[in-house]
């Protein structure tokens, strides 16, 4: 243990440092390199300009190669990859990318990758809506929040352990240790294996990130809920509108934005789902997603490379669209700034 | 490497010293007191010195096993001074792999598959273990020749060689029950897979459940009924079709697997016959499911699983009197003998390491398996160990079942290519106990097989 903490703090202490020195170092070895002559007429020559031109690249330097260490080299890599064998050698072209296309496993994760992509954002996004506007209303909205907040603090795999007792199946007539099971059962009904019950255990799965992302969600659109102007609101009052049509027709509208921002934000952890997936099922019952098949693939019992690298860019792919809208939407509203 | 320098700086402050002494684990036997165990063994190791090397270790083993197998390291830090750091992981599968691709591989990998084993042999991630532990394990393990077998790969050239040492292992052909509940009832030990199948039918009939099965294995799960199919086939068809099986000589949807595979269902798919019915199978944790062997009243009466099973039993569960075993017998009509379907843990070499080379050649010496074996939950072909060791005469007992085989047979589905025996394999099992059938189960499995060829 204290090997540990004197490790992490060797590493900082060692990573600050010699960020510093390089960043002091380098600028003063462009400034003591690049120097201003004077040439042999006796003109005085400025090179301000190259120094210029060199400093922002220098500065930049670390992160471009950090960026191309651990971004751009892996995604050419897993492309080159994805048109090899099972050990990453022996050039099969298309194969895999045909395999893919065919296969049943695939298919089924495709599947249900899109279930997730609709359901999971809009009912992050609705709840979160639903709990910031509603919780400023009464005296312990607070506290509401916070509990609704709390389950964005535990890891994907912590909350999976937790709604694994939730859906905890025993056989019928012993004690049923999981709540639903617990509640079934004492309303009269007949216990249920939940996480093998197709199609529902995906929504069940689902369940689990809605409840992580919802205090997300909720804590973003809060914050958007106070930056809507009091005039606008009591303007539409004054002229006679509902609260339903205030909330619809004046606030929704001007915090659209904000509500897409979250949207997207939970789309892409949606599309990268993996760690709710492997601990609750493994993708067994029919409840297989890309992340996980690409991890089965790619590592299970010494792997297959090539099939692993093309579900990868599969994902990768399925994300490009989304990152490239919010790019471009981030792009327009500095514009209009 | 950051550890390795903190390492020297920390022992230039003296911090090491006071932690090794606190961390130090205490030997269970004390040297030299108990005659059970071959102590002059140990000597060799004490004249060696290997102070300040630490050879890491990665294994499958957690929680009990990990204690147990941190125990018998002990005697190895003991005399020589080197630190072992045995790491465990629930998905050793993906993890190992993942290791050796990132080129921080430990120095010592403990495969519970074989097939895993020989793929990284066959890309060059392991390292020869030498004529003399191959020419050892021959001539000192029972069954040498096979255990070899188990062991020999072909390398990155493609040329055999010897790379796994198989130290610790299972009898899988077993079913675990309550001797008390047996007498309460009155049954006896069947000694015919037709006999056991009327005991099942007379549980019922006397309003009890006969089976307790569970497939849950986190990442893993299906292998339960991989073994339950691997015995069953054992019983109903000739060594050789095993053989054949495995090495996909026949197709796996050859209609005496799928006939295989549906004995195991007219156990597991039977709602009467297994504790929390055929849903409760797939979704119950393998290490949860003994459990109803000791509830009052019984929630099960037998649970057929391997040797390895008694470190998930209730802690104040004693062996031999609380639960005990009966050998998992073979159909009276098929004529097969006494066939046994066994696994092991093999260990090979992912980083070339002297000291760890030393710590194999400890794993030879009897006391090695002794400790273990005076313990809980370990078997050995060691001919050369004090069969008192043994902790107790459950133990002893599975020794025995090994040694009356007619036919021993390694776990298939370990021997298979890892995408089918710890995959399409164990997903297929799942799929078979949620509601396809034998021939679709097998079907799918035989066609992800044909995929990876």
């Amino acid at each position: 243990m204290i090997e540990q903490v004197l490790s992490a703090l060797l590493a900082v202490v060692a990573a600050i440092g010699a960020s510093v020195t390089y960043f002091y170092g380098s600028n003063w070895l462009l400034d003591r390199l690049v120097t201003d002559r004077r040439t042999a007429d006796g003109t005085y020559v400025s090179r301000q300009k190259t120094r210029d031109a060199v400093r922002p690249w220098l500065f930049l330097a670390p992160a471009l190669l950090v960026l191309g260490v651990y971004l751009v080299y892996p995604v050419v890599e897993t492309l080159r990859l994805s048109f090899f064998g099972k050990s990453g050698d022996g050039f099969v072209g298309l194969a895999n990318w045909t395999w893919a296309v065919g296969n049943d496993g695939v298919r089924t994760a495709v599947r249900n990758n899109v279930v997730w992509l609709l359901v999971v954002p809009s009912l992050s996004t609705v709840f979160g809506l639903l709990v910031a506007t509603l919780a400023d209303r009464v005296a312990w909205g607070n506290v509401a929040k916070s509990l609704v907040f709390m389950p964005m603090a535990i890891s994907f795999v912590g909350a999976s352990v937790i709604w694994k007792f939730v859906y905890d199946y025993r056989g019928a007539g012993s004690e049923q240790i999981g709540i639903l099971n617990a509640l079934v059962v004492a309303l009269g009904g007949e216990p249920q294996a939940w996480i093998t019950v197709e199609p529902w255990n995906n929504f069940l799965l689902m369940v689990i990130l809605v409840w992580i992302q919802t205090g997300f969600a909720m804590v973003i659109l809060s914050a958007a809920l106070r930056g809507v102007p009091e005039e606008t609101i009591e303007a539409a009052r004054i002229d006679g509108a509902s609260d339903v049509a205030v909330f619809f027709r004046i606030i929704i509208p001007q915090i659209f934005s904000t509500i897409l921002v979250v949207w997207t934000t939970i789309t892409i952890v949606v599309l990268k789902i993996f760690d709710i997936v492997a601990a609750m099922t493994n993708g067994q019952w029919g409840t297989e997603v890309l992340a996980n098949a690409m991890y089965n693939w790619m590592f299970r019992g010494g792997g297959h490379f090539g099939r692993g690298s093309v579900i990868a860019l599969m994902i990768m792919i399925a994300v490009i669209p989304i990152m490239a809208y919010n790019i471009r939407r981030f792009r327009e509203e500095e514009a209009r700034r | 490497m950051i550890t390795s320098t903190l390492r020297r700086i920390l022992l230039a402050l003296g911090v090491v010293g006071l932690l090794g002494s606190a961390v130090a684990q205490d030997l269970v036997f004390p040297i030299g007191e108990d005659d059970r165990f071959d102590w002059a063994s140990l000597e060799r190791f004490e004249a060696l010195d290997l102070t300040g090397q630490t050879i890491e270790v990665f294994g499958p083993w957690l929680t009990v096993d990990e204690e147990l197998v941190n125990s018998v390291f002990a005697y190895f830090e003991h005399a020589t001074g080197a630190e072992i750091e045995y790491a465990g992981s629930d998905s050793f599968e993906q993890q190992i792999v993942i290791d050796v691709q990132a080129g921080s591989p430990p120095d010592l990998a403990v495969f519970p598959q074989p097939g895993l084993a020989a793929d990284l042999a066959s890309q060059g991630a392991l390292e020869p273990l030498g004529a003399s532990l191959e020419q050892w394990t021959r001539e000192n393990y029972a069954a040498g020749d096979s255990w070899v077998d188990l062991g020999t790969y072909a390398g990155e050239d493609g040329e055999e060689d010897f790379y796994g040492f198989f130290y610790k292992v299972d009898v899988k052909s077993l079913v675990w029950y309550s001797p008390d509940n047996f007498a309460d009832a009155g049954y006896e030990i069947p000694e015919t897979m037709e006999e056991l199948i009327a005991l099942s039918d007379q549980i019922v009939a006397d309003g009890g459940t006969p089976w307790c099965i569970g497939l849950g294995s986190g990442d893993a799960t299906g292998w339960p009924a991989t073994d339950w199919v691997e015995d069953i086939m054992l019983r109903t068809q000739e060594p050789s079709v095993y053989d054949q099986w495995v090495e996909h000589a026949i197709p796996f949807d050859d209609p005496r697997v799928v006939n295989a595979i549906q004995t195991f269902g007219s156990f597991a798919k039977n709602d009467a016959w297994v504790q929390g019915g055929a849903q409760g199978v797939a979704s119950t944790d393998f290490r949860d499911s003994p459990q109803g062997l000791f509830d009052v009243p019984p929630g099960c009466y037998m649970h057929r699983q391997a040797s390895f099973i008694p470190s998930f039993f209730p802690e104040d569960a004693e062996l031999g009197l609380d639960v005990d075993f009966f050998y998992f017998p073979p159909f009276e009509a098929e004529d097969l003998g006494r066939p046994v379907l066994g696994a092991g843990t093999v260990w090979g070499m992912t980083d070339e390491n002297p000291a760890a080379r030393e710590l194999l050649d400890f794993l030879t010496t009897p006391l090695a398996h002794e400790i273990w074996m005076a313990q809980s939950g370990f078997l050995t072909p060691h001919s050369g160990v004090n069969l008192d060791a043994y902790a107790n005469d459950t133990l002893r007992g599975q020794g025995e079942i090994l040694r009356n085989a007619t036919t021993f047979r390694f776990d298939a589905s370990d021997l298979m290519p890892g995408a089918i025996g710890a995959g399409a394999f164990w997903t297929g099992m799942v799929d078979y106990v949620g509601g396809e059938s034998a021939e679709e189960a097998a079907a799918g499995i035989e066609e992800a097989w044909q995929s990876l060829e």
